[in-house]
């Protein structure tokens, strides 16, 4: 027995070293940790955000936003707008190449705005819904070998940086692909180009022979590794360089080891409490009294957002002054303090004082648990805070994806809700566009202030940007007074850095890796 | 043997049937998927639209139906996600979960046994006490929690194995890359190792004990004390006469262990970033990816079919009484 021991020790250690070590990156290789695989790699299909940041590198764009929102020329050197705002005519750089090594010409260009529109094919998600439905995408031409035309189907304030969401592939490749195969075998027109794809474990790509612009590493690995816990040890031991979604538990952990650091930013993304102002909920105490501008802003200074952020997002934010982000918000207007004494005073000028029980009225906040950061305590707080000044608040914390999105969808979630809404740094129209009609897709809360509305018209009817910028502060003026939001902040994210590399995070939730360098 | 496989057949196709409905019924009860594959800012016009193009706009029962067609063509559908077909994600993940479902299986065959017939050989005394108390602790611990220490303690601390990742070997098999699988094979063990133990330490725990009141049992029959008395060693009592009949309890829970393992490795899989069906399963349910969740359940219920056809076999093999 003891030779059979010693025997299956001894191969044991002749098979595994001592102590295992996986080599950290190679100098001229990045390495993400991302917390989900990609939804396929079909450029003309894209609904998540990890999806776009992997697609980003592997295709171009005629344009790209910015980390500091401004709109810069990608694949394209140049653009014209007709004089009826409805043809955007973009000038291809030279000697740009697809990674099948043919030529990328306009008319590549062309026949991936068109196949995303292509009805045979069927796609679903950013570009072919939002961004196309946005714009009223009409056909994109090929006018000359650098010259490629996108027809709208009428003038559009922010389209530009919604093209900017659609990806250029090569067509020669994709015609030649099923649907199927191009869902796997990316064939691009980016800086980086498709290596492989191991599904649920990695995506690798190395630098394109070509690159359209410039970017420092060789190779590019992003890591699946859904667990933040894994994620957090796999950087802290030097395996990934960067990781997203580092969890706010973790950041104490990270940045007390020696290896990697955690990068706090800002993100675009409007956190929000919506008062529902539809006639379902009206007929409800609480539905009744946010009906009134004066109980929705009274509710405003209720709710200790620098405490919430602080406390339970773990990093300091900025609360919120509307519906539009701070580099492009209105620059007089100041956030809303906590103070449940105007609040209170408030409500009661608003007709309703507290009752014997030292209640004012009764009113449901409906929210989805698990898809923000830290969702479930943030709105057990809020629910607090209400109850603090006599706002008595049923709090209902649903499944996401079963039941509160289709609640949300359909409109029918509230009379309060918690929710968050993607933003953008490159354009105040692009987020006020959430309330874009009355009839629009995110106006979840059914608002119809007339004021507001009348602004659409004032600026879908000028190309005068003084104009423009004064119609979107009165506005963002009217949003801030009677707006049907309570305005909580910017949803933080969280990035793990390795030591090893410089790399800055954006706001925008979008990951670039083109500046990243080793240090 | 032959006819009792053959009457297993139309057992199977009852059991599938069923297993679709449940598991139609189950997705849909979770509401109408649309709403996870528009984006975020889509209109009641963009939702109709994408309804009708994943054909969640048709009653349910055509739903079903047209399902169910698809099915016996062995037509799973595509992937609403991956938009490649369903059983093709699910042969590209499932060999990793092979891998671990076999070394799982392996650490707890082969963990337990010895555990098991030490426990019994020293019933009372300080190794039986510890032994049980390990096994104790074993079926107390919930794996992730397990793994996630295997991950701090193991991994990160000593750097003794892998935090988390995968290397192919069973896939690069299938594919015919043979050298290459090999090659793999010792990187591809030491990543395996914690995963496995992680979801293994529950079942050594439970046939420990297991082996160890089987084996009590058998040890006090008349046929080992004979054993004995003909001079016979204790490892020839034991190995040869003692363990055959100590097995057949052990193989009957072995054979229920597979499909316990399987659902085990989904949470273990997250863990360990290991890219397999339990993984591929789980994020299916999240997205909501229906096609995808209906051809990992058809599966994995064939697999446990098949791994519990294979039990009977054995254990009728194993013990002459039963006849089949």
């Amino acid at each position: 027995m003891k030779k059979l021991i010693t025997g299956v020790a001894v191969v044991f250690g002749l098979i595994f070293p001592s102590t295992f070590t996986i080599a950290a990156p190679p100098d001229d290789t990045f390495v993400v940790g991302l917390p989900t695989d990609t939804i396929g790699l079909e450029p003309a299909q894209i609904s998540s955000r990890h999806t776009a940041n992997i697609m980003k590198h592997i295709f171009g764009q005629l344009y790209s936003v910015s980390e500091t929102g401004s709109i810069d020329p990608n694949l394209a050197e140049s653009y014209k707008i007709s004089d009826d705002g409805k043809e955007y005519t973009f000038t291809l750089k030279e000697g740009l190449t697809c990674h099948d090594g043919e030529a990328l010409t306009a008319e590549d260009a062309a026949y991936s705005f068109n196949r995303v529109a292509d009805e045979d094919l069927a796609f679903t998600g950013n570009s072919a819904g939002f961004v196309y439905k946005s714009i009223d995408f009409k056909e994109a031409r090929a006018d000359s070998e650098r010259e490629v035309t996108i027809v709208l189907g009428g003038p559009n304030h922010i389209a530009l940086g919604l093209i900017a969401e659609v990806y250029v592939h090569c067509k020669d490749s994709y015609e030649k692909m099923s649907k199927d195969e191009a869902a796997s075998n990316p064939i691009g027109s980016g800086p980086y180009e498709f290596v492989k794809w191991d599904k649920g474990s990695q995506i690798v790509l190395k630098k394109a022979a070509n690159p359209p612009i410039p970017t420092n590493f060789e190779n590019v690995i992003w890591r699946v590794i859904p667990e933040a816990s894994t994620r957090t040890a796999e950087l802290i031991a030097g395996n990934v360089d960067m990781i997203t979604n580092a969890s706010p538990d973790q950041v104490e952990a990270i940045d007390a080891s020696s290896t990697a650091k955690v990068a706090k930013v800002q993100g675009t993304r409007r956190m929000y409490v919506g008062f529902h102002q539809g006639p379902e909920f009206a007929v409800t105490p609480g539905g009744a009294a946010i009906q009134k501008p004066e109980v929705r802003r009274a509710l405003q200074y209720a709710v200790n957002v620098p405490a919430i952020c602080e406390n339970l997002l773990n990093a300091p934010c900025t609360r919120m002054t509307g519906i539009v982000n701070p580099n492009n918000a209105h620059p007089n207007l100041e956030p809303y303090p906590y103070d449940p004494e105007i609040a209170e005073y408030l409500l009661d000028q608003a007709g309703y004082p507290r009752d014997a029980n030292g209640v004012r009225f009764e009113i449901t906040l409906q929210a989805g648990e698990g898809r923000y950061l830290n969702d479930k305590n943030v709105v057990l707080a809020i629910c607090q805070y209400l109850d603090d000044v006599g706002v008595k608040t049923n709090c209902e914390i649903l499944d996401w994806s079963a039941v509160y999105i289709p609640l949300i969808k359909e409109k029918k979630a509230g009379p309060m809700y918690f929710i968050g809404s993607g933003g953008a740094t490159w354009s105040p129209l692009y987020d006020m566009a959430d309330l874009s009609a009355p009839d629009s897709g995110p106006n979840y809360t059914k608002w119809m202030n007339e004021e507001w509305f009348k602004g659409w018209k004032v600026i879908n009817n000028t190309n005068d940007e003084y104009i423009i910028r004064r119609e979107i502060d009165r506005m963002l003026e009217v949003f801030y007074n009677e707006g049907p939001w309570l305005h909580l902040y910017f949803q933080p994210d969280f990035y793990g850095v390795s030591n090893r590399v410089n790399w800055n995070p954006r706001r925008d939730e979008k990951v670039d890796l083109f500046n990243a360098t080793l240090k | 043997m032959f006819f009792y496989i053959l009457r297993r057949i139309p057992q199977t196709v009852l059991v599938i049937f069923g297993v679709t409905l449940v598991t139609f019924i189950a997705l849909q009860i979770g509401g109408d998927p649309t709403y996870l594959f528009v984006s975020e800012r889509a209109s009641p016009e963009e939702i109709e639209e994408t309804r009708k193009m994943l054909g969640f706009d048709k009653p349910l029962h055509i739903q079903y139906l047209i399902y169910l067609s698809n099915l016996v063509q062995l037509d799973f559908g595509d992937s609403l996600y991956y938009r490649q077909p369903a059983l093709t994600v699910i042969l590209e993940t499932l060999p990793a979960t092979i891998e671990l479902t076999i070394f799982s299986m392996l650490i707890a065959i082969f963990g337990s046994i010895p555990f098991g017939i030490l426990a019994a050989i020293y019933r009372g005394k300080w190794i039986d006490g510890s032994l049980m108390a390990i096994a104790m602790l074993g079926q107390s611990i919930p794996s992730f929690w397990l793994g996630i220490m295997c991950i701090l303690y193991i991994s990160l601390n000593v750097s003794w194995l892998p935090i988390s990742g995968h290397v192919p070997f069973l896939m690069l098999i299938f594919q015919g890359e043979f050298i290459q699988a090999f090659k793999n094979l010792p990187t591809t063990i030491t990543y395996l190792i914690l995963p496995s133990f992680a979801v293994a330490f529950y079942s050594v725990s439970r046939n420990a004990r297991l082996i160890r009141s089987s084996m009590l049992e058998v040890l006090s029959q008349d046929y080992v004390r004979t054993a004995r008395s003909k001079g016979l060693s204790e490892y020839i009592v034991i190995m040869k006469h003692a363990m055959r009949n100590a097995w057949l309890p052990v193989v009957t829970i072995i054979g229920l262990e597979f499909g316990f393992v399987i659902s085990g490795v989904v949470v273990v899989e997250v863990i360990f970033a290991w890219p397999g069906l339990g993984r591929t399963v789980f994020d299916a349910i999240s997205n909501r990816d229906i096609p995808l969740v209906q051809a990992a359940v058809v599966v994995i219920s064939l697999f446990v079919i098949v791994i519990n056809l294979i039990t009977d076999l054995v254990y009728a093999k194993l013990d002459p009484r039963i006849k089949l």
